[in-house]
């Protein structure tokens, strides 16, 4: 990524369309999409690997342009699986137009960052639960044809949706190129709008880490009720938690509120008493923290990377790393909830 | 109980299969509903494996890996609990916690090789210069050929070893490593988003970024809400976008009419 990417290609004739037999051939590579997922790029590689094919077809006059077309196109890319043949679709026609690279990038990363997260709402948490689950009570019951209707459930969604927005997305974008090469920059903002919003969404939405930090803050006197069953013998003992005291300090004959003395058939007391206890109060820090901003963690987390990001120039396995040893830092001093 | 080399070979090419579809080829097949049954077949207890497979399934339906970030692994956690069942006679509901650390064994084994395979991705950059497809391509083989072989040799050892070996080193980890990493993985998510910000973000569209936190922690307060969080916010999110679009071509059709008048 540190070679330098033109701004356009050199040969900037519209290549010829893309035929229906190369588009459905880059949606079975679409399935390999994480194949080399990493943190750096998390699914470039597969990315590359996907749309390869089209490129090879658009770019096949002028090597160079093949090979900055591959170069930004290994660009960190991070969408959900099902959804990027839309992505590919758009993209291709873009490419297939040679369109400047800046604007191909723009829009690329506005579209990934768009459909990751509402993609993981309306495939993690509602297909797989619901057909798993399905599957999963007949698989108790012993049924052998749980896992079959799992899988052919599941896959009929899968296939359908890849091919399906693959096609939609290509003749979109080649049918709506001319509007989008010239709305380019409004539409990348609006884009850029929407990505930005999302992820400030998913900062909140998917941001789990809560801290389990007690700290003492001095205590209590709790008043707690204690019923027990007592021999006549010893009941002397008891005689001062039951028995009211007079303004001379004397025993008197009068119960304390709460207290209680009943005789039993077997000739033992049966005896309730209200007894102090000192109780530890601590302070929750989460709770805390909640109380003034909610997900405050996820959200200085994701600021503090992105200052680390863009302004000191971490590479994403450094941030990584930086992580890694927070957490076993802070695990050291415990304060984390527990696994 | 004795098992045949036919059996571990199949455990081994079951392992490395599911390894990989878990996260390319179809994404259903490692699901421990499939593998539950898959290996009940090769131990000769299809019943057993079924029911195991089906429980499992149902402990872990929620947990899908989110921004990249793992939960406990559902391959090596549904494969143990299936050979636990059948191997050591245990009950499934009795396995599905017992696989539990082999689990999270799991979670940190794939948060490791994503982190190592990050330096491949300087060698795929060289492939790109050069214009080399077949070298994209390899690097891709490699690395799923390089997942399912980890992990079928991990859940082979595990097999062949015993409850008592794999419950040694999942219990070896201590309490306190085990939260740090646990809190560690939970975070690798925020490195992605930060990475999408820093792609996406300019000064003048900072407001949004803290809109969207914003109306998430309203909207995920609601406990009724919560599994539609992201559809209702993207809902918010395109309207947003769709004035912005709309008012940025105004006033571009202006700024045009009014250079044409001057």
């Amino acid at each position: 990524m540190e070679h330098n990417i033109p701004e356009e290609y050199k040969n900037t004739t519209p290549a010829k369309a893309l035929d229906n037999k190369m588009l459905n051939k880059m949606v079975w590579r679409s399935l390999f999409l994480q194949a080399s997922f990493n943190y750096e790029r998390m699914q470039a590689a597969g990315w590359l690997y996907a749309i390869l094919p089209g490129l090879k077809k658009i770019h096949k006059d002028n090597k160079e342009d093949l090979a900055a077309s591959m170069s930004h196109n290994l660009e960190f890319f991070s969408t959900h699986p099902f959804f990027v043949t839309f992505v590919m679709g758009i993209v291709l026609s873009l490419e297939q137009n040679k369109a400047d690279i800046p604007i191909i990038r723009a829009v690329r990363v506005s579209l990934m960052g768009s459909l990751g997260g509402i993609g993981e709402a309306i495939f993690w948490f509602t297909l797989v639960p619901i057909t798993a689950g399905i599957a999963s009570n007949m698989a108790i019951e012993g049924n052998i044809a749980a896992p079959f209707l799992f899988l052919i459930l599941f896959n009929i969604v899968q296939f359908t949706i890849r091919f399906s927005l693959m096609h939609w997305s290509y003749k979109l974008g080649t049918d709506a190129i001319k509007v989008m090469t010239s709305h380019v920059k409004e539409l990348t903002h609006s884009a850029r709008i929407f990505g930005i919003f999302i992820v400030g969404a998913l900062t909140c939405v998917y941001g789990a880490t809560t801290l389990d930090i007690q700290v003492p803050s001095g205590g209590n006197y709790v008043l707690q009720p204690v019923t027990t069953v007592i021999s006549s013998e010893e009941l002397v003992e008891y005689e001062g938690l039951l028995f009211a005291s007079d303004e001379k300090g004397n025993r008197t004959e009068k119960l304390q509120d709460g207290a209680s003395v009943t005789l039993l058939d077997n000739g033992k007391y049966e005896i309730t008493f209200i007894k102090r206890e000192w109780k530890n109060i601590s302070i929750d820090i989460q709770e805390i923290l909640d109380g003034i901003l909610p997900s405050m963690i996820p959200l200085a987390f994701t600021l503090a990377l992105f200052y680390l990001l863009s302004k000191r120039n971490f590479t994403p396995l450094k941030c990584i790393g930086v992580l890694l040893l927070i957490g076993i830092i802070g695990s050291v001093f415990g304060i984390w909830p527990a696994a | 109980m004795d098992y045949s080399v036919i059996q571990i070979v199949f455990i081994f090419l079951i392992t490395f299969l599911v390894a990989i579809d878990q996260f390319s080829f179809l994404e259903s097949l490692y699901q421990p509903i499939v593998t539950g049954a898959a290996i009940g077949l090769v131990l000769g207890d299809l019943q057993t494996g079924l029911v195991v497979g089906g429980t499992y399934q149902l402990m872990t339906i929620g947990n899908m890996p989110i921004g990249g970030a793992q939960p406990p692994n559902a391959v090596i956690g549904g494969i143990m609990a299936s050979v636990l069942a059948i191997s050591a006679n245990l009950e499934p509901s009795l396995t599905v916690v017992t696989a539990i650390p082999f689990a999270l064994i799991g979670q940190y084994v794939i948060t490791l090789i994503f982190t190592l395979m990050s330096p491949v991705m300087a060698i795929a950059d060289k492939c790109a210069k050069r214009g080399d497809d077949k070298g994209i391509q390899w690097i891709n083989y490699l690395a799923m050929a390089a997942l399912g072989f980890v992990f079928a040799t991990i859940v082979t050892l595990f097999f062949l070893g015993g409850v008592t070996f794999g419950e040694t080193i999942a219990n070896a980890i201590p309490d306190w490593l085990m939260r740090g990493l646990k809190a560690a993985g939970g975070m690798m998510r925020y490195v992605g988003f930060a990475i999408l910000l820093k792609a996406m973000v300019s000064r003048d569209m900072w407001g949004f970024y803290f809109l969207g936190v914003a109306l998430a922690v309203i909207v995920m307060a609601s406990q009724s809400l919560k599994g539609s969080a992201l559809l209702l916010l993207a809902f918010v999110a395109f309207a947003l976008a769709y004035w912005d679009f709309q008012i940025q071509t105004k006033f571009k059709k202006i700024d045009e009419s009014m250079k044409n008048k001057s």
